[in-house]
């Protein structure tokens, strides 16, 4: 999570932007931690003690911890989560083998290009909820229709990311390669390849994000399982401090895996780890 | 080290590594459809192991003369013949160091003068580590081996520009404003130290400049073009003694006798472009 504190262009060079720019990846996790802290026991205070909000509408964090207490210990929680996460997985796996050969080729021929680059924008920019009907209509009301919403939210990020990534390899290296001797494979191989890859993992985080959204909506409609069930009939009974603890849950899986891409960007790709000098 | 260059008599002599004989390259301009002439009837002959500048205001066509010498771009009419042989493509006879470095940022400094030789499929064997090692002590970069381009300053990138140029040891050398990008003090350390490796390597160098100072301390011919159309204005033997370090050579009444003169010839040449523009 450090990147929300990454120093940005800094600009005016204030104080504060220079004592956070300048701290270390421990410091940096012990002002997001403070920060959280904060925010909770704000949040705390104005809900749970002044009650200056009515807590049926907005439990506070006390509430919503036992709300999930009384999830985990019913057991809805556990097997709610193990539909959703097979679901999100599944439906990840399903966008990660179509979008990333699919880009390359887009990136690579510019016909496929001009021929699927706009139906994956329009579908890309259609609103996922649109698609929850008729996911339900070809998929039945099993784990199918999410698993569908999940992969068609995902896989257009890492598509077009891809896709644009090969297009905007530097022209100056692909040159340098020309001279070098390289054949029309090795530079596919060792300039285009290798200078998409942040392009994909950027890709890969939208769409964990949009994936987690997709997963959601197709659970809150119709839906017997899943943890966006979780929280509709939660909400629906006024139960909403156990509605914030499954969405609470859902926000942490969401960030957790964007996360763990970020992590397996720095295993794969430690050259865009920023300069230390 | 002290090698008295002399003036070189024959101007086409039959030993030149480098023929250029009535070189044309035209370009198809879009939209309009009408022809620029990027440079027109350009002779020039190279002796091995001669180090010959090529100076002219931006625009003047001096990298794409280049180009075609590396074999990235065709001639429009004329031809390049290098040991008597027509230039039909790059060829590892040939290396390019390029002004903005070129260099794969996902490849540390080792993989990065590899690429040199691994687009030529020369990795065959066991030597070619050494070669590589060799090369990056060459150029004075010993203990980066494992750095990212990222991480090493301008002057720094191009040494490893430069020694991903000779590990395949090529006759020609072929340098497109190589030190254009960088630092003044940088520039000057640099200008030295290519012409103690050339001087030691013996290598045939093309060397690409708009800096009147450079092309007098490193060349041992300069030549130069002219703008719309590029073409050569003038070819002039420098006849200084090597090395030429700037402090000495600054005084020599030569040098001041060349500068003033390129001085003249290249603000005419600045002022006709800018008013053609």
């Amino acid at each position: 999570m450090s990147t929300f504190l990454a120093s940005g262009p800094n600009l005016g060079r204030g104080g504060i932007g220079a004592w956070l720019a300048g701290l270390s990846a421990r410091g940096k996790a012990l002002v997001l931690a403070a920060e959280v802290v904060v925010m909770l026991v704000l949040w705390q205070l104005v809900v749970g003690v002044l009650g200056w909000i009515n807590p049926v509408f907005f439990p506070p964090p006390s509430a919503i911890w036992q709300g999930f207490l009384e999830l985990w210990s019913s057991g809805v929680l556990a097997t709610n989560a193990l539909v959703s996460l097979q679901a999100w997985l599944t439906g990840f796996a399903i966008a990660v083998a179509i979008g990333i050969p699919l880009g390359l080729l887009m990136g690579t021929s510019l016909p496929v290009d001009r021929v699927v680059g706009p139906i994956a924008w329009t579908i890309y920019a259609t609103p996922t909820i649109a698609y929850q009907p008729l996911a339900k209509a070809w998929f039945g009301f099993g784990i199918g229709p999410v698993i569908f919403l999940v992969a068609i939210s995902a896989v257009f990020p890492i598509l077009l990311n891809v896709a644009a990534g090969m297009r905007t390899t530097n022209p100056s290296i692909i040159r340098a390669g020309t001279v070098f001797g390289a054949s029309r494979f090795q530079l596919y191989r060792s300039v285009y390849l290798p200078s998409t890859v942040p392009f994909l993992f950027a890709g890969l985080r939208q769409a964990v994000v949009l994936a987690t959204i997709g997963m959601v909506v197709a659970e809150l409609t119709g839906s017997a399982q899943g943890m966006g069930a979780v929280i509709i009939r939660a909400a629906n009974t006024y139960q909403t401090d156990q509605a914030f603890a499954a969405i609470a849950l859902v926000v942490v899986w969401s960030v957790g895996m964007t996360q763990v891409v970020t992590l397996v960007e720095r295993w794969v790709a430690p050259w865009t780890r920023k300069a230390r000098r | 080290m002290t090698t008295t260059i002399e003036p070189a008599e024959d101007e086409a002599s039959v030993s030149s590594l480098i023929s250029v004989r009535d070189l044309t390259v035209s370009y198809d301009v879009a939209r309009t459809g009408k022809k620029l002439v990027a440079i027109e009837g350009v002779d020039l002959d190279v002796r091995e192991g001669e180090f010959v500048t090529v100076l002219g205001p931006s625009g003047c066509g001096k990298t794409t003369f280049m180009n075609v010498i590396a074999g990235l771009v065709k001639p429009t009419s004329g031809q390049v013949l290098v040991a008597g042989e027509p230039v039909t493509g790059p060829g590892p006879d040939r290396a390019v160091v390029f002004q903005d470095y070129a260099l794969l940022p996902w490849r540390t400094v080792f993989d990065n003068v590899k690429f040199g030789l691994e687009m030529q499929k020369a990795l065959k064997g066991s030597g070619w580590r050494d070669r590589v090692q060799e090369a990056i002590e060459l150029v004075g970069l010993s203990g980066f081996e494992h750095s990212y381009p990222r991480e090493l300053s301008g002057g720094m990138q191009q040494r490893v520009g430069l020694a991903r140029a000779i590990v395949a040891e090529p006759r020609i050398l072929l340098m497109d404003e190589p030190l254009g990008a960088v630092d003044a003090l940088t520039r000057e350390v640099m200008r030295a130290e290519i012409e103690k490796l050339i001087a030691a390597t013996g290598k045939t160098v093309l060397f690409i400049t708009h800096s009147i100072e450079e092309a007098i301390l490193l060349g041992d011919r300069i030549v130069v073009f002219k703008s719309h159309p590029g073409a050569i204005k003038e070819v002039i033997e420098t006849g200084l003694a090597r090395p030429r370090s700037e402090r000495s050579i600054q005084s020599d009444p030569r040098f001041l006798e060349l500068r003033d003169h390129l001085w003249d010839a290249l603000q005419g040449e600045a002022t006709a472009a800018a008013v053609s523009k």
